[in-house]
């Protein structure tokens, strides 16, 4: 079988600081995504496990696939948590969780925890959606815009490239950056133009000018952290008189690691991201479990 | 004489060698990006080897495709279209259109004058990357390209996607999986969208020949598409065996003939 460069690769992890025998309190929160599925579970307050897969076609096997990944390593079963809540595009799926609640706000609540409480824009970067989330001196999410319906599919969008491309997705926004200067964007209206105008920039006359393949990257990640800034531009300022604070910023979801998009952003909002010891996309399965 | 036709797609590349008019050897692989060119001169050797000739065995060998400039040892590219009336009129002496279904363009190129020429048809922005749709969400379904094709083909009732856009179709298939719908019934609701937008640009222009249309590329194998296409459009198209070397012996026989 051909390699697959376009899966990023799934991972599960326990806190060995944190006995659950001993918890009072043992919560779970579940988000299953359109591309990913992750589950957190929260142990008197302290994360104990967290698991991220792919969420494939089968959104009710994922929902008990990402559960298992914690559960069976720490020898624990579904009666042992008190409650479980479920977010996200396949949240109906989750048979097993007590409650249901909204994406927006178990992300915010889930970067609050990750980021630090001071933090003030989020901008949630998924496989389908783009959510700018924005947060004030308390916890309640204040403002929020999404993607507009043609910036659809930002995450996923970057799955086929690396598939067509045939470059690992993993390297992708490192080598966007090793390009000297960014190119002119490619198509910044949809990926369905982006994507073969991308592949066309390969032609030798794109070589002539003395581009490369990091050159053709970092053309193909302007476009889409262009659209993403699209969104984030949308959201009520956090100071009237000046658009440009930003407060502090935090970025999750799966393109959270792709280093040529953040960096990007980073540099379009004069501001640089803080920086979590969590995956960024736990964010919404952490944010559950708190508020389950 | 041996010649070569090499077609460099978006997503694949086709290779075939013609020793005396006849096919004696193909061969295809993925593009990828910036080894495209390694790629296509590695395939060309792969071919080589399988038919047991050596470089300087080839008289001639032609590029198309839309990489085609990518093939640094080619003799001379051609386009598309003409690559294509070409082989559509070895395929089928009588032809009097072809339709070429690739992962990322459509086109239909009526073969009554200058060769086909003249007025070829292509895909409207919208319907980009038709092939593409069915190889993501044949990633995304874990089925094979062959697994889709084998799917029944069922317009009446059942589930549907929608028909204008790839982008807002995967958001529609990704709805239909999120409420448990299984998942050869997915795939047909993708086949029927990609069948609608494919007669559509068939009707593009002009009211499309009832025969003598000759259906190559790498959607053209995909038997469900196919089959829908025929029952929409009413018209029994010729698809011959190894349909997504179209555009390669085309190519092939181009340079032959210079």
């Amino acid at each position: 079988m051909a390699q697959e460069y376009w899966k990023w690769p799934e991972s599960d992890r326990l806190s060995e600081d944190v006995d659950w025998r001993k918890a009072k309190k043992i919560v779970a929160g579940v988000d299953i995504g359109t591309t990913g599925s992750q589950a957190a579970v929260f142990c008197d307050g302290a994360l104990y496990g967290s698991a991220n897969i792919s969420t494939g076609y089968d959104f009710k096997a994922a929902a008990d696939c990402v559960m298992s990944r914690i559960l069976e390593p720490a020898g624990m079963s579904l009666n042992d948590i008190e409650s479980i809540a479920a977010t996200g595009f396949g949240a109906g799926n989750v048979s097993y969780a007590s409650k249901a609640l909204d994406e927006v706000r178990c992300v915010a609540k889930g970067a609050r925890f990750m980021f630090g409480p001071n933090v003030t824009t989020v901008v949630d970067l998924g496989g389908q959606t783009t959510k700018a989330i924005r947060l004030y001196d308390w916890d309640r999410v204040r403002d929020f815009t999404f993607n507009d319906k043609c910036a659809t599919g930002m995450g996923r969008n970057i799955e086929l490239m690396a598939d067509i491309l045939q470059i690992p997705i993993t390297e992708i926004g490192e080598k966007s950056l090793m390009a000297e200067k960014d190119p002119e964007p490619v198509s910044t209206t949809c990926y369905s133009f982006a994507n073969p105008e991308t592949v066309g920039l390969f032609t030798q006359g794109f070589k002539e000018e003395h581009y490369s393949e990091n050159d053709v990257l970092a053309s193909y990640i302007f476009a889409v952290s262009w659209r993403i800034l699209g969104t984030i531009g949308k959201l009520q300022p956090l100071d009237p008189g000046d658009f440009t604070v930003y407060g502090e910023l935090a970025f999750t979801g799966g393109l959270a690691k792709n280093i040529g998009i953040t960096k990007r952003l980073e540099r379009e909002l004069y501001k640089t991201a803080l920086t979590s010891e969590y995956d960024p996309q736990l964010a919404g399965a952490i944010g559950a479990a708190l508020l389950a | 004489m041996i010649t070569c036709g090499i077609d460099v797609g978006l997503e694949n590349i086709k290779v075939l060698l013609l020793k005396d008019d006849q096919i004696s050897a193909r061969a295809c692989g993925r593009s990828g990006g910036a080894g495209r060119s390694a790629a296509a001169k590695a395939l060309w050797n792969d071919v080589l080897k399988s038919a047991e000739l050596s470089a300087s065995d080839v008289s001639k060998t032609v590029a198309t495709g839309r990489g085609r400039k990518d093939v640094t040892f080619a003799d001379f590219c051609v386009t598309e279209p003409i690559a294509d009336a070409k082989a559509a009129l070895r395929i089928y002496p009588k032809a009097v259109s072809v339709m070429d279904i690739g992962a990322d363009q459509v086109r239909v190129i009526p073969l009554s004058e200058k060769n086909g020429t003249s007025q070829p048809a292509f895909n409207q922005k919208c319907s980009a990357g038709l092939g593409t749709l069915l190889r993501y969400m044949s990633m995304r379904l874990e089925m094979t390209l062959d697994d889709i094709g084998a799917c029944a083909h069922n317009p009446a009732g059942g589930v549907t996607v929608n028909d204008g856009c790839i982008v807002f179709a995967e958001l529609d298939a990704l709805e239909l999986l999120n409420q448990n719908t299984g998942r050869e019934d997915v795939a047909c609701a993708i086949i029927e969208a990609v069948v609608v937008r494919l007669n559509a640009i068939l009707h593009d222009k002009t009211a499309p020949p009832k025969e003598g249309v000759v259906l190559i590329g790498g959607v053209a194998k995909n038997a469900a598409v196919v089959s829908g296409l025929k029952t929409r459009s009413g018209i029994d198209f010729i698809v011959p065996n190894h349909a997504e070397y179209g555009g390669a012996l085309g190519a092939a026989l181009l340079a032959a003939e210079n």
